[in-house]
């Protein structure tokens, strides 16, 4: 965001340099439509994130080794996520909202979607377009930190998606009606070898040999939501509302990237193989060995254990 | 529909519309939102968004009156006897019944018609091109392709045109719809007309949408919502491909901001035991060249599969019940012949196809889910019906799905062929019409089940 770059790269910009700083700007990185001040006196901020594996830049078309305690090598086939309740935290430890834009596309203006899949390469039943930021406006103030969810509110939830607004219209992030989207879905598949024979289904189904578990995927999603049937909102909050709360006390947006990479989630796991008549990887759900190390990695508390800090997301600063 | 010929370039689909916001400039997902013209409304319930529509294709009713005309055309055809309606029969939710449909001179196809419900709504169109998007591009296949033949217009495309000038009705037609390019008929009309009427199919009208969306809590069978339970359930995996309002992760409205398109291996063969599928058809492979797309297909929709037998993309399935046997055993063993192979073994199959242990009543209940996407009404929408009289030249020649004679070979499945079927079929139909007739003056009627009635 132009204001940004013209910021010192001081570990906070103060933002109020932002209305003088403008009239000079021209290399404006983020497109923005109303570089000003608009009439609460709010002014564009955004939030840049990057993806990785283990460290390296996640890309649809490469391979990765060393995942926890995988053997070979997986590759990952999407990478998408939904950002929601996003607050700027000023140098009073005060909490204030970021309005996000509404795009039509990536944000409605509750709701951002983080898409670092092209739909190239292993990545193909995705989408071409990626998005690697969050926008909205925020008050001209001095801020110290940020926060955000990962993650739909409860009230966006659970609707049909392909009747929603985007970005909450993509049937690769729906879920089901109870339990409402995927709030990440982190998919890999195991390369350079056929698929293990071990640990692939749902039990006696696989009657001519156990079908391979060809694939180890991360979902977080609501759990433990009441309704009248799958299809039907719940009409109160789900037991395990799994939204990742991230929060930096020390970020400045002006120089500072998100990343978000799930290998410390993935530190126990081997994503080439399944605990039988589980879902593939771990998609939440209660009683699945494999989300008993990597849930509460991500801040959340599942079965018997608490959520420990999240390490899904860091701050990388002067990246930008 | 269209079999392997792939147009080098997307007509429509790469041109980024209105709604393409200024963040995203990537072409090929740009969904398209042209608005309608002379007074067109969707023929849509309100809680449905239309499907997208390209800028250079506004609807308009006159555009959609010529494209049902011309649906129904087999002058269309190179021998007159091949309309579109030949292997999209409304009667059958526009499909044709059989495993693969014949082109013109008996010349075979080797892949299932799919039925063109909410066709406009799919952003990818065919069993597995990842290029073709519009309706507009796709009308050239079945007009020009050659491999396989299907209409057999391939370099005649001027007596085509000669053909449609020579019927007085067409002047009008043509007249009325492109007023701004004085009636002329060329590819352009032609296609846009095509596309125009296709995308008026729409079907939301089963049993399911009226418990779903029209908040009519009886319209389902206990067993069916019990079904309904299993479909979106962990153990059945249904719903992770077949989603949303037409039950396929190939989806786009006009309201969507991508166009979502996905292709899975299904484990219906491994011949090599390394994930082949037989040679005729490999799927998305045949297009990508990409050794992991073998056996990659479109996920089709699970609306109207009582028109729709036989299943799958080659149309190896005769029955439901021998579909979901094969997702019971998460894919599916040929035990002999040049197909055999064990699928569920299929090293390239999608992850999620793992097996399900149905109970006999769990299997009942899946199936009278399925029952359930059955929209009677969409079938019998005199909307979509052939406009042309039996006698005119546009139908005299035209064979028809239900026209076993004409197709000559390739015996359709047996609940489908001869008298008891046709009777049962004329006692459905009639008892539509009542229930049309009736529709105005009651409140909603809960059609009865269609798919079990055909052993």
């Amino acid at each position: 965001m132009s204001f940004h770059r013209c910021a010192p790269a001081l570990s906070l910009a103060p933002l109020i340099l932002f209305a003088f700083a403008l009239p000079v700007v021209t290399s404006a990185a983020h497109a923005q439509t109303a570089d000003a001040a608009d009439a609460a006196g709010d002014v564009p901020v955004s939030l840049q994130f990057a993806a990785e594996i283990g460290g390296e830049p996640f890309a649809c078309g490469r391979s990765y080794t060393g995942i926890g305690r995988t053997e070979g090598a997986v590759a990952v086939t999407d990478f998408r996520l939904f950002v929601s309740e996003v607050v700027l935290i000023d140098a009073n430890g005060q909490r204030v909202p970021i309005a996000l834009d509404d795009d039509g596309r990536w944000q409605d203006g509750q709701v951002a979607l983080l898409d670092f899949e092209n739909g190239r390469d292993r990545c193909d039943n995705g989408t071409e377009p990626v998005n690697a930021q969050v926008l909205g406006r925020a008050p001209v103030r001095d801020y110290a930190g940020a926060e955000f969810v990962i993650g739909v509110p409860f009230d966006s939830n659970h609707g049909d998606p392909t009747l929603a607004g985007s970005p909450l219209n993509l049937t690769s992030m729906f879920w089901n009606w109870r339990g409402g989207y995927r709030f990440l879905k982190i998919d890999t598949v195991p390369v350079g070898r056929m698929a293990q024979q071990h640990g692939g289904g749902h039990g006696e189904a696989m009657a001519h040999g156990a079908a391979p578990a060809g694939a180890w995927m991360l979902h977080l999603g609501s759990t433990g939501c009441t309704s009248a049937s799958r299809t039907s909102a719940p009409p109160g909050p789900c037991a395990q509302p799994n939204r990742v709360r991230v929060a930096f006390d020390d970020f400045d947006a002006a120089t500072d990237l998100l990343v978000i990479d799930p290998a410390a989630l993935l530190a126990d796991s081997d994503l080439g193989s399944n605990v039988p008549d589980t879902s593939p990887g771990c998609m939440s759900f209660p009683g699945d060995a494999d989300c008993a190390s990597v849930l509460p990695r991500a801040g959340l508390a599942y079965g018997d254990q608490p959520g420990g800090e999240q390490q899904l997301v860091t701050v990388r600063s002067d990246a930008r | 529909m269209m079999k392997r010929f792939v147009l080098p370039v997307t007509l429509l689909a790469n041109l980024a519309g209105p709604q393409a916001m200024a963040q995203g400039s990537q072409g090929a997902q740009g969904i398209e939102v042209a608005d309608p013209v002379d007074g067109f409304t969707w023929p849509l319930p309100a809680w449905l968004p239309p499907p997208a529509v390209p800028e250079d294709n506004p609807m308009s009713a006159a555009k959609v009156t010529l494209g049902r005309h011309l649906f129904f055309d087999a002058r269309l055809s190179a021998d007159g006897s091949t309309a579109c309606s030949t292997c999209h029969d409304p009667a059958l939710a526009f499909n044709d019944g059989r495993p693969f449909s014949d082109g013109v001179g008996g010349a075979r196809g080797h892949r299932n018609a799919q039925g063109l419900a909410n066709v406009g709504y799919s952003p990818r169109l065919t069993w597995a091109s990842p290029v073709l998007g519009s309706l507009e591009a796709h009308a050239l296949v079945p007009l020009f392709g050659d491999a396989p033949v299907e209409m057999g217009n391939v370099g005649q495309e001027q007596a085509l045109f000669g053909r449609l000038r020579a019927d007085a009705r067409y002047r009008d037609l043509f007249g009325a719809a492109f007023a701004e390019r004085d009636g002329e008929v060329s590819l352009f009309t032609l296609t846009r007309a095509l596309a125009a009427f296709q995308r008026t199919l729409v079907s939301a009208d089963s049993p399911y949408d009226r418990y779903k969306y029209g908040g009519d809590a009886d319209a389902l069978s206990a067993s069916a919502r019990r079904g309904e339970e299993l479909f979106f359930s962990e153990k059945a995996e249904c719903y992770h491909c077949h989603q949303g309002f037409n039950f396929t992760d190939t989806f786009a409205t006009a309201r969507s901001g991508f166009a979502e398109s996905a292709f899975h291996n299904t484990g219906l063969y491994d011949v090599d035991g390394r994930g082949s599928y037989p040679a005729i058809d490999q799927g998305l492979y045949q297009v990508s060249a990409e050794p992991r797309d073998r056996g990659r297909f479109r996920t089709p929709s699970l609306r109207n599969l009582a028109w729709s037998a036989p299943y799958f993309h080659d149309g190896s399935a005769a029955t439901l019940d021998e579909v979901l046997d094969h997702y019971a055993a998460g894919g599916r063993l040929v035990a002999d012949g040049p197909d055999a192979g064990d699928g569920s073994r299929n090293p390239l199959k999608n992850p999620l196809v793992l097996g399900i242990r149905f109970t006999g009543t769990e299997r009942a209940d899946l199936l009278a889910f399925l029952d359930s996407l059955n929209d009677p009404w969409f079938v019998a929408n005199p909307a979509f019906s052939d406009p042309w009289p039996a006698t005119h030249p546009a139908a005299l020649a035209r064979r028809s799905a239900l026209d076993d004679a004409a197709l000559g070979h390739d015996a359709r499945p047996d609940r489908i062929a001869g008298l008891p079927w046709l009777l049962a079929g004329c006692l459905f139909l009639l008892s539509l019409v009542a229930l049309l007739r009736a529709r105005a003056a009651l409140p909603p009627v809960s059609p009865e089940p269609l798919a079990r009635d055909r052993p």
